[in-house]
This record gives C-alpha cells, structure tokens and sequence, in this order.
C-alpha cells in the first residue's frame, strides 16, 4: 500500500517536472518607474511583463481542429485561453479615467492614454470563423475577464484604422492580418477591474512591486488607466504586458513640497520580493538641476536614473524623494530651464472642440500646433459612432485663415451607417514648421430610436478621441485628443404609447373620412309633398 | 415655341413672377434655410446631395454610408452636366419650379380644351408664389425637381403624348418610390381624356389594350433607368439606400410627415410591422381612388398627389405644396366643404411648425412633443383639405340643392 503510495508520488513528480522544463523560457519581469512631472505631479507607471518563450500565436486556419493543451506556471491561463481561442496575434486594451496632458506632461511611457475604454487587435484571417466574428467573441471575453462593459465596443464603434495602428514589433507575418478598433470613452475604470488585473499577475498583490498596487490610493490618483499588451516578438515568443500609470499629485496648499514616498503615494511599502520574477526594478527619473535627497540607497545610478532592485534592497522598501526647494509653479512651467527631468516635450499641442449650440448641426474644430522647426506629417484618425456624421465636402485646412488644402492628403473615408456602422475619417496632415494648422468639418447630429437612448439621455455622448501619430522625425507616438460631448435631440421617454395612439388615430381618422366619401353613393330624389 | 406661345398667352403675369422668383433665388437665402428640416428631408436635401457628389468624385460609393441617399441619376447630372455651384443650382432649382408651373398651365389649357384662358395667370401664380412650394426651392431641396416630374407626367398625359409622360413617370420613380401611386391614374389619363368628368359620372370606356402597352413601355423605361442608375453607381447598393430608405426609415430626421416620430418612439420589436403598414397604407388608396373618379383620372391623380403629401414616408413641405397648388386647376369644386377650417388648420401648422422646431432643437426651451404635436395639426389639414376635395369632387355630380329634392344615400 505504502509503495503504491510513493509510486503514485513519483509519476506526480515526474508530470510536474516535466511541465515546468517544458516552459522553463517562460520569463516574469516587472519594473516600476517614477517621476516628477513639470508641474509637480508625480507619474508613476508599473510594468508587468510575462514572455512565454518560444510560442507563436494560433494559426486561424487550425482554429477548426483541437487545440494543444494549454500548461503555464506564470502566463496568465485565463488570458492564454482568450487569444488561443480567437487566434489573436496583437491585443491593446486599455482603460483611463482623465485626460493626459500633453502639453504639461509631454508624451506619457505607456502610450495608450485615450480616455475610457480603448481595445484593439490585429488578428489573422482565413479561419473558418471571420475576423469581425473572432472580435465580437474576444470583446466579451475580454469584457468578462476584466468586469468592463467591453460587449459595448460593438459594430456601432468598430473601426479598421490601420494606419494609426500599426502592430508593435511589425513581425514577418506570414498571414494577412486585420485591425479592429473600438473605444468607448465613456467607460470608467474602477476597483472592480483592477481585481481581475490583479488576479492575472504571478505573485497576484501579495509581494514585489504589484504589492503598491492600492486601489484606494490608485483610484485618487488625477490621472490613472491600466492597459493589457499582447504583443508577439518573434525573437522571443508572446508577451503578455501589463501596465498601470497614475498621475499623483504631491502638492498641498499646506507645504508646497514636490516630496514623494511610496508610502505618501500608495499607502503601501514592498515588504518582500515576487519570487519568480527574473528582475524586479524600481527606476526613478532624477531631477537635473535641483537639489534632491534619494532614499534609500539605489543599487545603482545611471544616466539621470536611480535604480533599485527590490529581490537586494532591504525590506520593506519604501522609496522616498525630498526636495530642499519649495516648488514654484508658474515658473517652473513658464521657464525654458526646467528643474526636473523631462519627459520627451511633445512638440504638437492639438485643440479639438465641437461647435454650435443646435441639437441638428455642429462644426469641428481642430487646431493642430506644431513647434517644431521641422515640417512634420502626421497621420490624423476620427473614429465616430454614426451619431455624428461628417459633411466630408465642408472640410476645410487653413493657417492663419489662409485656405491650404495641400496640407491634407490620403484621405480615407469609410461613412457611417445608421443604427449599425461607425464613421472612420484617416489622412495624413503636412504640418509646417513653427505653424498652426486649423481644420473645421461641418457636422449632422442623427436622431435616434428613443431605445437607442442611453439611461442618462441628457447627459450627452462621449466622442471618442482623435489620434495623431508623427510620421518620421518625432517620435511615433500615438497622441490622444481629449474627448467630445455631444448633444443630442431627444424624444419623449415617457410616451411611446402615446404618440402610436395619437398618430394611429389620425391616420385611422384621415382613412375613415376618405373612404367614407369613396363607398358612398349619392342619389337626388325627388321630395313627395306631404 | 410651346413654351413661347404660352409665355404669350401668359401676358406679362408669368414672367415677371420667374423673373421675381430668380430674383430671390439669387439672395442668399439658401444658405439658412438649405439645413431646415421642413423643406427638405434626408432624401432631398441639399447637403446630402453636395455629400454625396464629392464622395463620388473623389473614390468613395455614396451608396455605402448613410448620408447620401438621393438617386444615381442626381449624380449623374451633377457630376457631368450642371455644376454644383450654389447660385447656378439656386438658378436651376428656380427655373425646374418655372418649368412645373408652365406644365400646370398646360394640364389646365387641356383640361379645358382651350389655347388660353384669363385662369392662366392665377395658376402660374397659385405655383409659383406658393411658400409650401417655393421655400422648399430655395433650400434647394430636390423635391422641386419630382415636383415638377409629375407634373410634367400629367402634362404630357393630358395631351395624350404617352412615350414623354410615362419616360417622365419613370424618372420620377426614380427619385421618389412613393410616387408609384401616380402610375394607375396615369394610365387612365392616357386612355381617356383630361376633361372634367365630374359633373357626369359614368363608367370607365377606353380599350385594355392600350394600357397594357403603357404599362409594357412604364416598365422598359424603368429597366432602363434602373440599369443607368446601376452603371453610375457601379452597383446596386443605391436601391437599399435610396428606395429601400423609404420603405425601412433609417434616419429619423424630423420631418412634416406622421412617419418620423411614431418609429422614434416605436417599441422594437414591432418595427417592421409598423414599417409595412405604413407602406401598404399608401397603396391602399389607389385602386379606391381611381375605382370612384374612373371618369376623371386627372382629378383621381390630384387626390393621390394629397395622399401622398400626407402619408408619404419622408415628405416636405414641397409634398402638400403640389396638393395645394393643383386646387388651382379644379375650379369646379369650389367651394369646399369646410374651406376655412383646413386654412386655419394651415395656418396654425405653418405658423407653429418652424417655431416649435426652433423651441426644441435650438433654443432648447421646448421638447419633441411639441414640433410632434404641430405635425399632427399639419397632417390634420392636409387631411382636411383631402377630404374636402374628395367631397367637392364627388358633390359636383349632385349639383346644387334644389327645391323639392334630396340628396340621400342610395
């Protein structure tokens, strides 16, 4: 019995060894950066990366026979499943609450910073099931996997731009490959979808550098948003990447002081080490021409960054930063000569906002400022739900009222449908040097079933935001104009009932006279004296 | 030198009223009321038009979004023959009401069989100083042009030249589906004659014959049409978008009709119930209609014109505006039956409507209920003054009430 026992034991051994030698290429790596903004916040962004070495995403043409059994120690199963199951090579899914400020903040580490919900994937075709089916069946899982109204990405708001898009490591893909894209920038990230992002990490919260992760404190922040990357380098298999940035702000009417601690930030110090994790840093932005005191001390200090590794620092660890200096805000942002590091200046600073007070018709107004000294093009992209459609012969390019029409070019248009089909306007804009680009549409507001309502009618709907991408020369990074609301006409809520009683009886009356006249027959008869 | 002989016959009256009309056509009136949604719905609006044109011309199917949803044809003409500039199309659009006022001229002369009457101005006038009519022109609605179709159809009925006025009948098949409900009487306006019938009711006397060739010639017209429609468009996205629209009310723009509001606030899953029994309502009227004025089919087309302007599923103000005016051509039905009724039931729709609709969607001092409300009143005249001329029509027959006699109901 005894030996039965052990032998049992044994082959249990064997099969879990041979597992974890089977994905012993699977990697962990998580980093932590923090700096202090220009205008005295702090940005803070955690990076959770797990590479499974060596795989390559599903074949869609094999998605009709059975899959290979999926074993993992450290890639997420549950998110595994999603992208073996719809055969997805490429997955961005972000959520933010805020608006990243460009112009104060300049170009943010995680660049998908568009407000609210934004999901797109590049997914292979010539599966049995399409491309546009994989994605709807992916939005949901998604949409249950991170308890986000993600099923509402639907047809209504889904887009191909694949310009502004570009896949992240541009592999050799041997398959054609199709973008969607969806945002819904009405969505708000909340606790509830933390947890899930939480549950997808190796040591969960309870050690390493997701242990900051205090959704009390994160939530607070002015600016926060967690995104999901699923990228495949070929080099190296899938990556799974998954991030948090928040935009805290020390500053206090009490001590103007730009100083910063995990424990001021988070509520929370690093009290032991994520075991599997093949690195583990903490990078902190030094400033560059301040006085400032670090602790504790950085394992090393490189280049204008502090770097701590958490598996050697001493716990708990709490990082923390001192200014001597109290910080001027005015000048700080006025002055060439910034006090601390700068993220990388974003040289275009964009206005968009929507005009006119009617309920029918409205004008877009973008202004697209470039301080660059070089010419610069970028790719444009508007992606809006057919409740607002673009009068694409009233667009206009001008600089300083002058008409220049040669600064717009590639235009592609897909139109909207009503009730089904979102709009899609992409082109590549010539921005001049030093110059600032205004371009107005004329716009329709549509009028909607009273069903298609959201609860909130009055409210208005969120438009989703703009996307520039440089082309050449500045960096290629996407950059998100802040959201629209528009204001929509809307019926009575409360009488459905009504308006089919009225108009039917009308009707119903019209009819009843008419062929009351048509059925009649009319005769004169001569009236016999009494 | 049709055309100039009538200019003659008109005296001075019909110039100067086109000359008074280019004049306003030429101001820039067009630029406020080209958005108004009680001149021009989706399916004739200006706006969409230009849309459209530029997404042909520059590589994009108009038919594959939503906005454009006006004939082929429309952009045909636009693209190759006229220009789309706003004063040449304010000049265009003014000159095709001209153009639908000499045909109503005519359709009187041969009503009445004669070369010229001293009615002849007062018709022209009844169309062309219409504001039903003439507004919807100035915002360059595209409903002028199926305005004037069919009245070019009558006209050309009415002479019995039968090629032009069913090729006219076609075309205006092509702009608007509704009007489909113009071809029955039509028909019989080909094989008999325009000469009022009213006061003498009897059976319908013209040959089968001719009507099925009629209706063999309608269709080929059709075909033809239908297949250049295709060939612009390169494909055949344009019917869903076009004809299919009227018959399934994709945009719910507000509009004057009964139509807008009820599939607003209509509950889903009744939807296309209610789409086809707002479809077939319209067709339930022309088998009684031309049944009962089979002795006068120019006056049975007049009453589905009201019909149409009524019921149809995206009318404008223009729509009612044919009805009105073509009370002009019928003298023998004055008075009607409650004459100042339905005027201050016009009144009260005309005055209120734009102003209710500025309440709600601009100033935002009034809901949907109320521009809703207005166009329940505007249905209700036009109602009214259906059912007036409906009555009148049928009353002539009985003459005037005499001594001794009765009119009962058999």
């Amino acid at each position: 019995m005894l030996h039965w026992k052990c032998r049992l034991l044994w082959s249990l051994y064997f099969t879990l060894a041979g597992f974890s030698h089977s994905f012993s290429s699977e990697t962990f790596e998580e980093e932590l950066t923090v700096q202090t903004l220009r205008d005295g916040k702090v940005a803070t962004r955690f990076s959770f990366s797990t590479v499974l070495g060596g795989a390559t995403p599903r074949n869609p043409h094999n998605l009709s026979i059975e899959d290979d059994s999926q074993h993992y120690t450290l890639f997420p199963l549950t998110l595994g499943q999603i992208l073996r199951e719809y055969a997805v090579t490429e997955l961005h899914l972000t959520l933010n609450a805020g608006k990243w400020n460009y112009d104060r903040w300049g170009y943010p580490d995680e660049e998908g910073v568009g407000t609210g919900a934004e999901l797109w994937a590049w997914i292979g075709d010539g599966a049995v099931a399409t491309v546009d089916e994989r994605w709807r069946d992916l939005r949901n899982a998604l949409a249950g996997l991170f308890c986000a109204s993600l099923g509402s990405l639907d047809e209504l708001r889904t887009t191909a731009p694949a310009l502004t898009f570009t896949p992240g490591a541009l592999p050799d893909w041997p398959l054609p490959h199709a973008i969607r894209h969806a945002s819904l920038p009405s969505e708000h990230v909340c606790t509830e979808n933390l947890t899930p992002f939480l549950k997808l990490l190796p040591c969960k919260s309870l050690s390493g550098i997701a242990s900051l992760l205090n959704s009390h404190r994160l939530f607070d922040a002015d600016w926060h948003g967690m995104g999901l990357h699923v990228s495949w380098l070929p080099d190296d298999g899938v990556q799974v990447r998954l991030t948090f940035q928040a935009v805290t702000d020390p500053l206090r009417a009490s001590s103007n002081k730009r100083d910063w601690s995990f424990a001021s930030i988070f509520d929370r110090s690093i009290e032991r080490a994520c075991p599997v994790a093949a690195s583990s840093r903490i990078v902190v932005a030094l400033p560059v021409n301040a006085a400032y005191s670090i602790n504790p001390q950085p394992s090393s200090d490189e280049q204008g960054y502090a770097t701590f590794n958490v598996a050697e620092q001493a716990k708990p660890l709490d990082v923390s930063m001192q200014w001597p200096a109290n910080f001027e805000h005015s000048k700080s942002i006025r002055l060439a000569t910034y006090s601390v590091t700068p993220f990388a200046e974003s040289p275009l600073s964009i206005r968009r906002t929507l005009k006119g007070s009617t309920q029918d018709h409205g004008k877009l107004s973008v202004f697209i400022q470039n301080d660059a000294t070089t010419t610069t093009e970028v790719a444009y992209l508007e992606t809006m739900p057919w409740i607002v459609q673009f009068y694409l012969h009233t667009l206009t390019v001008s600089i300083d009222n002058i008409v220049r029409d040669d600064l717009l070019k590639n235009i592609s248009y897909t139109p909207p449908v009503p009730h089904s089909r979102a709009m899609m306007f992409q082109a590549v804009l010539v921005l001049p040097a030093r110059s600032t680009v205004h371009l107005t549409i004329d716009i329709t507001k549509a009028f909607l079933r009273y069903t298609e309502h959201p609860p909130d009618a009055q409210r208005g709907w969120d438009l989703p935001p703009a996307v520039l991408v440089p082309l050449g020369g500045l960096a290629r990074q996407r950059i998100y104009t802040p959201t629209l609301l528009v204001d929509l006409a809307t019926p009575d809520f409360s009488m459905p009932y009504n308006v089919i009683i009225f108009t039917c009886t009308l009707i119903a009356f019209i009819f009843g006279s008419v062929f009351n006249y048509l059925t009649r027959k009319f005769v004169v008869l001569y009236k016999e004296s009494n | 030198m049709n055309l100039k002989r009538s200019l003659d016959a008109g005296g001075i009256v019909f110039p100067v009223l086109v000359g008074g009309r280019l004049l306003l056509a030429l101001t820039n009136l067009s630029g406020a009321l080209k958005r108004d949604h009680q001149l021009s719905s989706p399916l004739t609006s200006y706006l969409n038009l230009q849309e459209g044109i530029f997404l042909f011309k520059n590589g994009v199917d108009p038919y594959s979004g939503g906005v454009f949803r006006h004939s082929p044809l429309f952009l045909a003409l636009f693209t190759t023959v006229l220009p789309a500039s706003r004063t040449v199309s304010s000049i265009i659009w003014t000159l095709c009401d001209a153009l639908g006022a000499w045909a109503l001229v005519q359709v009187w002369r041969a009503r009445q069989q004669v070369a010229k009457t001293s009615r002849d101005s007062l018709i022209a006038a009844a169309y062309l100083l219409n504001p039903y009519l003439f507004l919807p022109t100035l915002a360059l609605s595209t409903s002028s042009f199926e305005n004037t179709l069919a009245l070019l159809a009558l006209m050309f009925a009415a002479r019995g030249d039968a090629s032009r006025s069913l090729l006219a009948a076609a075309l205006l098949l092509q702009f608007s589906l509704s009007s489909i409900l113009l071809l029955a009487p039509l028909l019989l306006l080909l094989a008999s004659s325009p000469v009022s019938q009213l006061a003498s009711p009897r059976a319908f006397s013209a040959n089968g014959k001719s009507i099925t060739s009629f209706v063999a010639e309608f269709l080929a017209y059709t075909t033809v049409l239908t297949l250049a429609s295709t060939l612009v468009s390169g494909g055949w996205a344009w019917i869903p978008q076009t004809w299919g629209a009227s018959l399934t009310l994709p945009d719910l723009t507000p509009n004057v009709g009964v139509w807008w509001y009820f599939f607003t606030e209509m509950f889903d899953h009744f939807r296309p119930f209610f789409l086809m029994v707002f479809s077939v309502h319209l067709l339930i009227y022309v088998a009684p209609v031309c049944i009962k004025f089979q002795y006068d089919p120019l006056y049975a087309a007049f009453v589905l014109l009201g019909v149409l302007g009524t019921f149809k599923s995206y009318p404008s103000m223009a729509d009612p505006g044919l009805f009105i005016s073509m009370i002009a051509i019928f003298p023998e039905i004055f008075p009607c039956k409650h004459p100042i009724v339905t005027a201050l039931l016009h009144l009260h729709a005309a005055l209120l409507m734009p102003l209710f609709h500025h309440l709600w969607l601009n100033q935002g001092t009034g809901n949907a209920n109320f521009f809703y409300a207005t166009t329940l009143v505007f249905a209700c005249a036009n109602g009214a003054a259906l059912t007036d001329c409906i009555w009148a029509g049928l009353m002539i027959a009985i003459g005037e009430p005499q001594e001794d006699y009765v009119v009962v109901q058999e």
